[in-house]
């Protein structure tokens, strides 16, 4: 009897040592890395590929090399050999070009084709962007995709990632830009007020302003880029049309009656610039897919036809047309105004005290709306300015809607009969009577047209109480004013 | 073998007297805890005791707020709300639903009963004097009795359970508590809590009435009138509640005849805007002028113990940063500090928009109710129901002085549902013009006089008590001069500037409770009393409309849940009002 159990617990503590000697390589068999390709870095992975040794190359002349055998992830598109022989040699030649042209193919995320089933927009190294949608990337097909490696993503591909110059580049360099357009939008450059990387050499003891150092306190920037879109911006993707020169002068020269100034190079100036602020968009349009209306960032209706279109150019961050026609309407480029009667920006004497913003309801739009009403302010001819920008010469047909529902507290309530007037450019301006305000009239009141004569940059406009002290008589009111150009 | 039995015989015999010792050897009352036994002693320790219920009642607000407010039309659930709440606001609430738990409210109920057994045996062994003990025993039975009514609105039939018990589960045994259906509860609650000695508020100057870190106490606790009002009403018994509603009406009416008698709980004025709460404008006519820093929302913000603060409210409990439980209403409704879990409905926006102001002097008509401007704010672009924030967020700032200073309050009971609820009772007991001028302008706009001479006008003194109200103003000429005490009621519309609404006179009775109800909407909107009264007036009409069709609007026009909102109907059309009792 106890000789068994000895027997049997020398057994099982053999038993137990055997196991516990196993154990480390059972679990080292388990856990060890078998993919070959882990053990290999993406340089590594590009480098045992001879389809790929021409890129393996460029890699190493631009130093990216270094870059994606780290151990940050990265994914590669690398182009095969037969797919990179046709790189021009003005790039091979110039390592800041080659540099930037094997950067555009790296990006430091991890694009699997299976994943990016919506089109994509990658950062590549070279700070410019390429789309990639599944197996495509821009203009190239991945051959054999998603090979992976220690630190990423290897793609082959049958196309080269070029880096192209984006829009403002395409304008700058490229002899393919519409000249006269090109060069006035060159000439936007100004100096603009803009303290950001100013240096502050004191402070004005009398009104505590920081006082800048000469030449810091502005930048030389593109009125183009501020006002309309930055096309420098390799994030986002434009449109943007060129006019040959034929086609600039002529259209300049359609606009140029709506835009007088004083002096005939303003006049050009002004009118120029009116025409092509509408000229880029922030959408990018494919050259198949175009449709014949293209709406500017100011509303302006750009009628495309696809023959007048000379040339496409596919820059980084979208595309260039170069167009032999555009012919933009006037009626489509001029805008209505619309002024609500409580945002004045001047007044004859400050009556805030009798001026009342009033919340109500309009039964004819079954919407609220807020309007104004001076009442009480015991001034003869009081006004109210409004101000409106870039005003071109034309001329506008003027509405307002004005409710006179202003009853006296004491009964019995009575409407009072009150008038008022518009004065467009000086609040004498006698170009309309004076109007009755009609009682409990939701409607737009058509007041008549007036003619702005000269472009103006900034324009006011009056609403003018009537010429007496007496308060029954000389209150103002208006919800809104329209300015509807009239051709 | 003879040795070893031996041995085994001395174990035991040593387990047995170890056993019976232990009861001597250990039975040492703990010197650094109060043993229960030790507890009631002398009124102090029964103060305590109900500052300890009141402490732990707190932790309900939140939920109180959820269930009252969520489960009807005014409040809606957020992006960020959890399946829980969202449950609660379509009505498709299962057993599992923490928030549908009934159990924290039988935890706060058997402390109420423990508390109260303990007061009859303080009272027995004269611990306590006679009018002390009424004063607590009343205050805490009143107590558990708003909570069974609570339960009884939220979960339909449920146990009556009057004794302490030491487990709260012990409730879920039905055998011992049979569940009583609501009706018959409202029966044992009425019965109850009309028993009870006394019914007044703590006088003043006693333990309970104090002023404690810069708080004073006075509205710390239930209103037993107002309870009993409600729970008459509940029972339409609508002459036994419009007399207690009444007589906390006349709260203010003794003493020194000035503001405070003219205007504490009588929805008066005081020509103070700190006091009257009007909706009212710097310049009348200028809707950009609407007064923010004083007047209605100021209700939300001002001290305790302030004159606007007393006259208006009648049950608030503070929130404090220096004192526990934390504020549980920021972390539901701010987007600042909290988690921003529920928001104004669509249907609120909607039913303050539909009302228009009274036309000014200036012209024109505000076309909103401008109580819904004052109730919320969109902070970071998102509506916030902000009537539990203003001690937190500024309302000028959109921000808090604070973070983490949260501060704020539980609104439980005002005055405008006093005069809501008088009015539903007036109104149902044939009193249309009454109840109608507490709703609209006032007492004497309601019966006004054609000259001077007001001695037969302004007046319901022909009517029986306690529909006889005297509020005749004969204005600073008139002869006989009078100056009565309800003279300066002005009415809730007429003091949120709305104008007063036409009744038809066929259909008086019901035009008007509606009204009654929408006006509460409109007036006390997220105050955690919606639920409430829509089920007893859909209990009282025989009509599930008049709950579904309101849920089914807001679910409707929910972004979120809108596509609960046809089952969400269904459910209510067929008087499954209730949330499933387990926990």
């Amino acid at each position: 009897m106890i000789s068994r159990f000895k027997w049997f617990s020398s057994f099982a503590a053999c038993l137990a040592i055997l196991l516990l000697n196993s154990c480390s390589k059972a679990t080292d068999d388990h856990n060890s890395v078998t993919d070959p390709s882990l053990n290999k870095n993406l340089l590594e992975l590009i480098k045992s590929n001879p389809q790929l040794s021409t890129f393996a190359k460029y890699l190493t002349q631009t130093g990216y090399d270094q870059v994606i055998a780290s151990t940050k992830d990265y994914t590669v598109f690398a182009p095969s050999n037969t797919a990179i022989a046709t790189l021009d040699a003005t790039v091979i030649n110039d390592p800041v070009k080659l540099k930037k042209f094997v950067g555009n193919h790296i990006t430091a995320q991890l694009c699997n084709t299976n994943s990016v089933t919506v089109t994509k927009r990658l950062l590549m190294l070279s700070g410019k962007y390429n789309n990639m949608l599944r197996a495509k990337i821009e203009l190239a097909n991945i051959t054999t995709a998603n090979q992976y490696a220690s630190n990423g993503l290897l793609q082959i591909t049958d196309n080269m990632l070029p880096a192209l110059d984006n829009c403002w580049e395409f304008l700058n360099n490229n002899s393919n830009a519409a000249a006269k357009q090109k060069n006035f939008m060159l000439s936007l450059f100004r100096n603009v007020y803009d303290v950001t990387n100013a240096i502050v050499t004191g402070v004005n003891p009398i009104t505590g302003d920081p006082i800048y150092q000469a030449g810091t306190d502005s930048i030389y920037t593109n009125l183009f880029w501020n006002k309309v879109h930055d096309l420098r911006n390799e994030s986002k993707q434009y449109t943007l049309f060129m006019l040959a020169d034929g086609t600039w002068d002529s259209e300049v020269a359609k606009f140029l009656p709506y835009y007088v100034t004083n002096t005939t190079d303003s006049n050009t100036l002004v009118t120029s610039w009116n025409v092509v602020k509408d000229f880029a968009v922030d959408t990018v349009y494919d050259p198949a897919t175009i449709p014949d209306t293209v709406l500017s960032k100011f509303g302006t209706k750009l009628p495309v036809e696809k023959s007048a279109i000379v040339k496409t150019i596919k820059t980084s961050n979208g595309i260039v047309y170069i167009m032999n026609k555009l012919n933009v309407q006037p009626a489509s480029k001029f805008k209505t105004y619309l002024i609500q009667g409580e945002n004045y920006a001047g007044y004859l004497v400050n009556r805030r005290s009798n001026t009342y913003f009033r919340e109500k309801f309009n039964p004819v739009t079954g919407n609220n709306y807020t309007d104004v009403l001076v009442y009480n302010h015991g001034v003869s001819s009081f006004w109210l300015r409004y101000d409106i920008e870039e005003v071109p010469s034309i001329k506008y047909k003027a509405y307002w809607v004005a409710v006179n529902d202003f009853i006296l507290a004491v009964p019995p309530a009575v409407p009072l009969t009150f008038t008022q007037k518009l004065a467009p450019g000086l609040p004498t301006a006698t170009t309309f009577p004076y109007t009755t305000v009609t009682e409990k009239n939701y409607n737009e009141v058509y007041i008549g047209e007036f003619t702005n004569s000269k472009y103006s940059p900034v324009y006011n406009i009056y609403l003018v109480a009537a010429a007496t002290t007496v308060k029954e008589t000389n209150p103002l009111m208006c919800d809104y004013i329209k300015l509807v150009p009239s051709l | 073998m003879m040795k070893r039995n031996l041995i085994l015989s001395a174990v035991v015999l040593l387990f047995i007297t170890g056993i019976t010792g232990c009861k001597k050897l250990f039975d040492i009352k703990p010197k650094d805890t109060l043993d229960e036994s030790q507890m009631y002693q002398n009124v102090y320790d029964a103060d305590a005791a109900v500052i300890g219920i009141y402490g732990k009642f707190m932790g309900l607000a939140d939920r109180y707020v959820v269930l009252n407010e969520l489960r009807a039309d005014l409040l809606d659930v957020t992006n960020n709300a959890d399946e829980n709440l969202r449950q609660l606001s379509t009505h498709t609430v299962t057993e599992s639903n923490p928030y549908a738990s009934p159990k924290p409210f039988y935890e706060l109920i058997l402390n109420c009963n423990d508390v109260l057994e303990h007061f009859l045996v303080m009272k027995k062994e004269n611990k306590m004097k006679e009018a002390e003990f009424n004063q607590r025993y009343s205050d805490i039975g009143a107590l558990r009795s708003f909570l069974y009514l609570q339960l009884g609105i939220h979960y339909g039939q449920v146990p009556y359970v009057t004794s302490s018990l030491k487990n709260v589960d012990d409730v879920k045994n039905s055998a011992n508590f049979p569940k009583l259906p609501f009706n018959v509860l409202l029966d044992s609650l009425v019965n109850f809590t009309e028993s009870l000695p006394y019914k007044d508020v703590y006088p003043t100057g006693t333990n309970l009435n104090i002023s404690v870190d810069g708080y004073t106490t006075e509205k710390f606790y239930v209103n037993k009138k107002v309870l009993l009002g409600d729970l008459y009403l509940w029972k339409n018994n609508y002459q036994k509640a419009a007399e207690y509603y009444r007589q906390v009406m006349e709260t203010g009416t003794q003493g020194v005849v000035d503001g405070r008698y003219y205007s504490f709980y009588k929805l008066g004025w005081d020509s103070d805007g700190a006091i009257d709460h009007y909706i009212s404008y710097s310049r009348a006519g200028d809707a950009s002028t609407l007064i923010w820093d004083s007047q209605w929302r100021i209700m939300f913000e001002q001290a305790y113990g302030s004159k606007g603060f007393d006259r208006e409210w009648v049950w608030v409990l503070p929130f404090d940063s220096k004192f526990q439980p934390e504020n549980s209403l920021i972390k539901l409704f701010s987007p600042v500090g909290g988690s921003y879990l529920v928001q104004p409905s669509q249907q609120v926006f909607d039913l303050w928009k539909s009302e228009t102001q009274k036309v000014s002097a200036q012209g024109g008509a505000v076309p909103y109710d401008a109580r819904g401007v004052l109730s919320t704010m969109t902070i970071g672009g998102q509506p916030v129901a902000m009537k539990f924030l203003y001690n937190y967020i500024n309302y000028a700032t959109q921000s808090p002085a604070s973070v983490l200073t949260k501060s704020g309050k539980w609104f439980l009971f005002r005055e405008t549902q006093l005069h809501l609820r008088f009015a539903e009772a007036a109104n149902r007991a044939g009193k249309y013009r009454l109840a109608w001028g507490f709703w609209n302008n006032g007492i004497s706009g309601a019966y006004p006089a054609p000259g001077s001479d007001v001695t037969l006008y302004h007046n319901t003194l022909s009517e029986p008590y306690p529909f006889n109200f005297d509020a005749r103003n004969s204005g600073s000429s008139g002869v006989p001069y009078y100056r009565s005490d309800w003279y300066r009621n002005i009415g809730i519309r007429n003091r949120a500037n709305l104008p007063n609404v036409d009744i038809p006179v066929a259909d008086s009775l019901l035009s008007i409770e509606s009204g009654l109800i929408k006006e509460e909407a409109l007036e006390n909107a997220f105050e955690g009393t919606r639920w409430a009264d829509l089920l007893r007036v859909a209990i009282r009409r025989n009509d599930p409309s008049f709950i579904a069709d309101k849920v089914y609007d807001k679910l409707r026009k929910s972004g979120i849940s809108s596509g609960a909102a046809s089952a969400a109907r269904a459910k209510l059309m067929a008087k499954d009002w209730y949330l499933p009792f387990k926990w």
